[in-house]
């Protein structure tokens, strides 16, 4: 599906900080043209240290990393095809907007006439109309991402990366900007590298996902996939909510939870093998008791622990004894049942909704 | 009236207006507590002397020079043009404007390196490094290049071998050298304090938006570092300006500079009137250039 090179190439790239701090660990991974990849990861993971790698802020100590086919090597940042979005955004306090934005034009020596209509253009981009003599200390945090995002579109770079561009805004604020940096994307057609340890963010926005942990790049693949074909216990855990119930293989396909139920789940792993269930709070099901639960289900009794009214959904936590409990999100539909704090019930799931991780 | 202005309205209202201004007026009260003992201070140990001093300035002197308080003439302010005064005025300022820009291309650099050392402990190690000169009397370190650049001096001896430079005691450069190392670390401080607090991911910026190193040092680098760079200068500048032991250990008679033109009106000369114009007028003049500085460069960032 792919013609010709990849957006960005990493290959077999390495960062050490002094002996003994493995900040990247071997990764490959390949970024197509036009697509919204996000780096996904806890802090510390090395997702950003690999944004800076390729914004050439940083040099890898093994590897080679290429931009559309071109070999960086050590080649200066100036001197790439790619801008940043930084996350404390990075604005010149002494320029006001307009040379905010036009500083990289400037830099290129873009004739005047033609550099004043890109600013224009990218200042109505990111709607700032009537801003562009302020200085970036009277702007809100939400206009001074706004104007680190234009900053570095006015260039129409090869690859945007952004660096936890949305993380010092509110909750709100945030959603919102998710939804228009998509639609930005969307409207210039450049590559984005999206750095975020915000799972949801990444789901919202990206094409594809690379989830990262302790320097290594663990999965890569479109925000289903990652959602729901998680390919091990951490990228099942950072990524969404989730259950999880210990126990053990019981036969192939069968997993005994630690207080005895057999229930059908994915897995790969051989008979006796010790393994986590986990499940999505959302394919969970509860019902009154076994004889309503369709056929080909797995079920276990339990009874409400906890319920919580969210108001579009209703979350619940069913005890079911020795062997944990499960975490429930049931839409709020009229013709759902509702069930109270200690209701004697049982929980039902499809087996192709529940994955068996080995320890 | 909507909700919102109820609301606003019922906040202000919540609290008493009178009992407010009680409590501002007692803000404003401790405030004058804390900054009394260098009020007072200030009052008796500079504002009153160099009031004294300008009074004198209009004093008229007896026959045998002391000062009379006793017909007040302008003859004191007047002789400021005279030629000799003119000629010494040009030589300090062209001095004190070298030894500024001397000690900035110095420091600066310095500075620079100091404040981009990963490890703080490093940092104050190299701070430290540039104080210690200050732990000895400035008289006695004074004395110490005048050995240096004396005949026999390492200095004078490596100009010679070299066969770059002669004696330099007694004349313009050894005073020049003189303030640069006196001045230097007044330089290195402010700078560094500038760059010390930089936020380096702009530089970081830069780059990335396509300027070179030196340009992202010149756009960059170098604009937010201002303040640190006027303040250092006014630092430098004004007191080498009345510089006076400096010159008068290693300059000799011929290279007098303000400083030591004033000391000879109220020692040798015996002329106290003429010493007050002179230190009046140079307090006006950094005063103007201080205000000026400040006012073109010293509010941006």
């Amino acid at each position: 599906m792919m013609d010709g090179p990849a957006a960005v190439g990493l290959h077999g790239v390495t960062k050490r900080f002094g002996e003994d701090v493995v900040a990247v660990d071997d990764m490959e991974l390949e970024i197509r043209d036009g697509e919204f990849f996000s780096l996904l990861g806890p802090s510390g993971c090395g997702k950003t240290t690999t944004l800076r790698m390729i914004a050439g802020l940083e040099f890898p100590t093994d590897g080679s990393v290429r931009i559309f086919g071109d070999e960086m090597g050590i080649r200066p940042p100036n001197k790439r095809p790619v801008n940043t979005v930084f996350q404390s955004y990075a604005l010149f306090p002494h320029m006001n907007v307009e040379d905010n934005v036009g500083f990289g034009l400037r830099m290129q020596k873009v004739d005047k006439a033609e550099m004043q209509r890109k600013v224009g253009e990218a200042i109505d981009l990111v709607r700032l109309q009537g801003m562009e003599k302020r200085r970036p200390n009277a702007l809100s945090g939400g206009q001074q991402q706004r104007v680190a995002l234009a900053r570095a579109l006015v260039n129409r770079p090869k690859v945007l990366l952004l660096d936890e561009p949305l993380g010092a805004l509110d909750l709100k604020l945030r959603q919102t900007m998710q939804l228009e940096l998509k639609d930005i994307q969307n409207e210039v057609g450049i590559t984005f590298v999206y750095v975020t340890h915000d799972q949801e963010e990444a789901l919202t926005m990206s094409d594809r996902i690379g989830v990262m942990n302790e320097g290594k790049l663990i999965q890569v693949g479109p925000s289903e996939e990652i959602y729901e074909a998680p390919l091990n216990l951490f990228v099942a855990s950072f990524v969404g909510e989730m259950s999880f119930l210990p126990g053990e293989i019981a036969e192939p396909g069968a997993v005994r939870l630690s207080g005895g139920e057999v229930v059908r789940a994915k897995t790969t792993s051989a008979p006796g093998t010790s393994v986590t269930l986990t499940l999505r709070p959302e394919v969970v099901h509860i019902f009154g008791d076994h004889s309503e639960v369709p056929a080909g289900r797995n079920s276990v009794a339990g009874s409400i622990a906890r319920r919580i009214f969210q108001g579009g959904s209703i979350f619940y936590e069913v005890d079911i004894g020795a062997s944990g409990s499960f975490e429930v999100h049931a839409e709020n539909l009229p013709s759902m049942r509702r069930w109270k704090v200690g209701d004697d019930v049982v929980v039902d799931f499809h087996p192709e909704a529940a994955i068996a991780f080995a320890e | 009236m909507t909700l919102l202005d109820e609301r606003e309205k019922a906040q202000t209202e919540a609290v008493n207006p009178r009992l407010e201004r009680k409590a501002r007026r007692r803000e404003s009260w401790r405030g004058f507590f804390h900054a009394a003992p260098a009020f007072v201070y200030l009052t008796f140990f500079f504002t009153l002397p160099l009031l004294v001093v300008f009074v004198f300035s209009f004093a008229s002197r007896s026959n045998t020079g002391k000062p009379q308080l006793e017909g007040w003439n302008l003859d004191s302010w007047t002789r400021i043009a005279d030629p000799l005064v003119r000629t010494i005025a040009v030589r300090s300022l062209t001095m004190a404007i070298a030894n500024t820009v001397l000690c900035l291309l110095i420091a600066y650099p310095f500075a620079y390196w100091i404040a981009t050392r990963a490890r703080q402990s490093t940092r104050t190690l190299l701070l430290i490094a540039v104080l210690v000169p200050f732990w000895s009397n400035f008289l006695v370190r004074t004395y110490a290049w005048r050995m240096l650049l004396d005949s026999d001096g390492y200095i004078t001896q490596l100009g010679e071998l070299t066969g770059l430079w002669g004696r330099m005691l007694f004349t313009a450069p050894a005073v020049f050298i003189g303030l640069v190392y006196g001045y230097l670390p007044f330089m290195v401080l402010p700078l560094y304090a500038a760059l010390e607090r930089m936020d380096w991911s702009l530089v970081e910026a830069g780059r990335d938006l396509y300027a070179s190193g030196a340009k992202a040092f010149q756009k960059i680098t170098l604009p937010l570092s201002k303040p640190g760079i006027i303040a250092g200068s006014i630092l430098v500048f004004i007191p080498s300006l009345g510089a006076y032991v400096t010159p008068d250990i290693l300059g000799g008679a011929k290279t007098n500079l303000l400083g030591n033109l004033i000391v000879t009106q109220f020692q040798a000369a015996r002329n106290w009137p003429f010493g007050s114009a002179l230190s009046g007028a140079i307090m006006i003049i950094m005063l103007v250039a201080t205000l000026v500085y400040f006012r073109t460069g010293g509010r941006t960032v």
